[in-house]
């Protein structure tokens, strides 16, 4: 696990709570302390038929820490579910019970016969944070709830992306990304979002492959899912951002699911011109204006820094000063993802750093020399540094203070679009 | 550091009564991991702390369990409520403990002994069984002991 100091960029494995909130109709059910899930439960669009503050939770303190909590926890599951209309109950535990030695999932495994689906996700903050616990729910769904299918439904597709709520264009990403899925002829699934929830989740055994769009995320559940289902995955490893990624990643998945070369092509040829017709409209902002900056950083984690330096050198021409990665990315998947920053356009390779440490990111970020003003895309933590260096700030990672986020997105053509307007809107109101 | 613990109960065999109920507590003195037990403290009838058998009685239909339970906090029924004089002269009776163990607690005794610094646990167990949990737990807490069950050590992550 990474040594913090200073300015934390994710939550503990519990706040895996989001990704279970962001199942329609699936109920968290904690076994933790009530600190933990008061701590977890502040973020922005979490509202709504389930919020935080009524996720039923054993509330344990000291007496469970010495007689063991299980009888609580039996209790909160067994009156959640005569109580709370859900579709899905996920029961997440904290650091203390599981330090102690609750067996969680023997009470789980008593409401095996429920009317409705519970599950069991581990997610002690002592064995990651909130993306390994995200990757926890996921497998619980998997492992206890999806069965093998032998139907399958050709040409669909499971889609797995983003963190939900960790990452605030979560929504926006994922309802692009099928869109783009679905102009090849292809059929988009997804489990996160509106309309979405328990139906699609039964869908997923039956899907023809997954396709994972992240650096390392989620990379353990399609694997699981390919040995238990026997679904084959793709990982394409960034999420596409902008025109050149987003017809390289249209050509890679229409190439996967044996899409005619001619109808890949013709989507991608839509996009483009309408994509190029828009950027050629503000070809003279970017070619002569004198705001934007010459050499950019990105603060986030792996998904966005990776997919932001490639849209940025590849789409608009920016030279990558050093990024940062601030996910504490498990070290196996370090190499590749260096790699990947090493695969830009015009022989360009772009230095990246696996760093949780906000202070040594802001030291750093002092002292390199931008040949001008910096360009900083993080979270608000740089907000500060970058208005003491005179540079151009925007908010894109957790924390995120000074943006509302319904259902935008930075992904896929569009979304590289709406990137540009963000970046030039902050780089001309400057002078204005 | 030896610190003493008091267990409701009627017979010293099983925490069986609770909070507002006993009318006398069990005291054992814990030094580390040895145990003694040291004797019985009664709650004196004609005091304050022993007045509450009666106060339940007149809450009356209701029956004694309802009232006692809550310590004191006879509020539902229109008998008030708050840290009344019995609660207060029972925490006093035992304020010099560590910890005190009863069937159930109610949350107006609770609050009382928070303002001591003693801890409460409202379990229904032997009270060997208790003496066991509690003196290891703080046993270890005290050594700076790990709580962690297994042996195993948390994985990289």
């Amino acid at each position: 696990m990474a040594k913090l100091l200073d300015k934390q960029r994710y939550k503990c494995a519990l706040g895996a709570m989001q990704t279970v909130q962001a199942i329609d109709r699936a109920l968290p059910i904690l076994h933790s302390g009530p600190g933990c899930a008061q701590k977890l439960s502040e973020s922005t669009g979490s509202s709504g038929y389930f919020s935080p503050n009524i996720f039923p939770c054993t509330s344990i303190n000291e007496k469970d820490v010495v007689f063991g909590g299980v009888k609580k926890l039996d209790s909160t599951i067994g009156n959640a579910l005569k109580v709370i209309d859900a579709d899905l109950y996920v029961v997440l535990t904290g650091c203390i019970p599981e330090i102690v030695g609750d067996d969680s999932g023997e009470v789980v495994s008593r409401y095996e016969d429920a009317e409705k689906p519970v599950v069991y996700a581990p997610t002690a903050g002592f064995k990651g944070n909130n993306y390994k616990g995200h990757e926890q729910v996921v497998d619980a769904i998997i492992d206890q709830y999806l069965k093998k299918s032998d139907k399958k439904q050709k040409g669909l597709i499971n889609i797995w992306a983003d963190v939900p709520y960790q990452d605030l264009f979560w929504l926006g990403n994922l309802r692009e990304l099928e869109k783009l899925i679905a102009e090849l002829g292809l059929t988009p699934n997804t489990i996160f979002g509106y309309k979405r929830g328990i139906e699609n989740i039964n869908k997923i055994p039956e899907a023809e492959f997954n396709l994972l769009v992240s650096p390392w995320v989620g990379l353990s559940n399609v694997k699981k899912m390919e040995r238990k289902f026997g679904t084959p995955y793709l990982h394409y490893p960034n999420l596409p951002i902008g025109a050149t990624e987003t017809s390289k990643f249209l050509r890679e998945v229409g190439k996967f699911a044996g899409v005619t070369e001619e109808k890949v092509e013709a989507v991608i040829k839509e996009h483009e011109d309408y994509y190029y017709y828009l950027i050629s409209r503000y070809a003279d902002l970017f070619l002569e204006n004198r705001v934007i900056n010459k050499q950019f950083t990105v603060v986030a984690d792996a998904q966005y820094s990776l997919a932001i330096t490639k849209f940025l050198v590849n789409d608009l021409g920016l030279i990558p000063a050093k990024q940062f990665v601030v996910d504490d990315t498990p070290k196996n998947y370090r190499e590749r993802i260096t790699e990947e920053f090493k695969k830009l356009n015009f022989g360009i390779e772009a230095e990246v750093s696996f760093e949780t440490d906000g202070y040594k990111i802001h030291e750093e970020i002092r002292n390199h020399d931008y040949h001008g003003y910096p360009l900083v895309l993080g979270g608000y933590y740089e907000k500060e540094v970058t208005e003491n260096l005179k540079g151009n700030f925007l908010n894109i990672s957790w924390p995120v203070q000074d943006k509302v986020v319904f259902d935008s997105f930075y992904a896929g053509y569009a979304g590289g679009i709406r990137l540009i307007e963000d970046i030039y809107t902050i780089a001309v109101s400057r002078f204005n | 550091m030896a610190y003493k613990i008091a267990f409701g109960s009627s017979n010293g065999i099983h925490v069986d009564l609770k909070f507002g109920e006993t009318d006398r507590f069990y005291i054992y003195r814990v030094d580390g991991q040895d145990l003694e037990f040291l004797e019985v403290r009664h709650v004196d009838p004609s005091s304050d702390a022993g007045k509450e058998p009666e106060r339940a009685a007149s809450c009356g239909e209701k029956g004694t369990g309802s009232c006692g339970g809550n310590g004191g906090g006879c509020g539902g029924n229109g008998h008030g409520c708050g840290g009344g004089t019995e609660v207060l002269g029972k925490v006093a009776l035992i304020e010099d403990c560590r910890a005190v163990v009863c069937r159930k607690i109610g949350f107006q005794a609770q609050k009382q002994f928070e303002k001591k610094a003693i801890s409460v646990f409202d379990v229904d167990v032997s009270v060997e069984d208790a003496l066991d949990k509690i003196s290891s737990y703080y046993y270890k807490i005290d050594s700076r002991q790990s709580l962690r069950k297994s042996q195993a050590v948390p994985e990289e992550a």
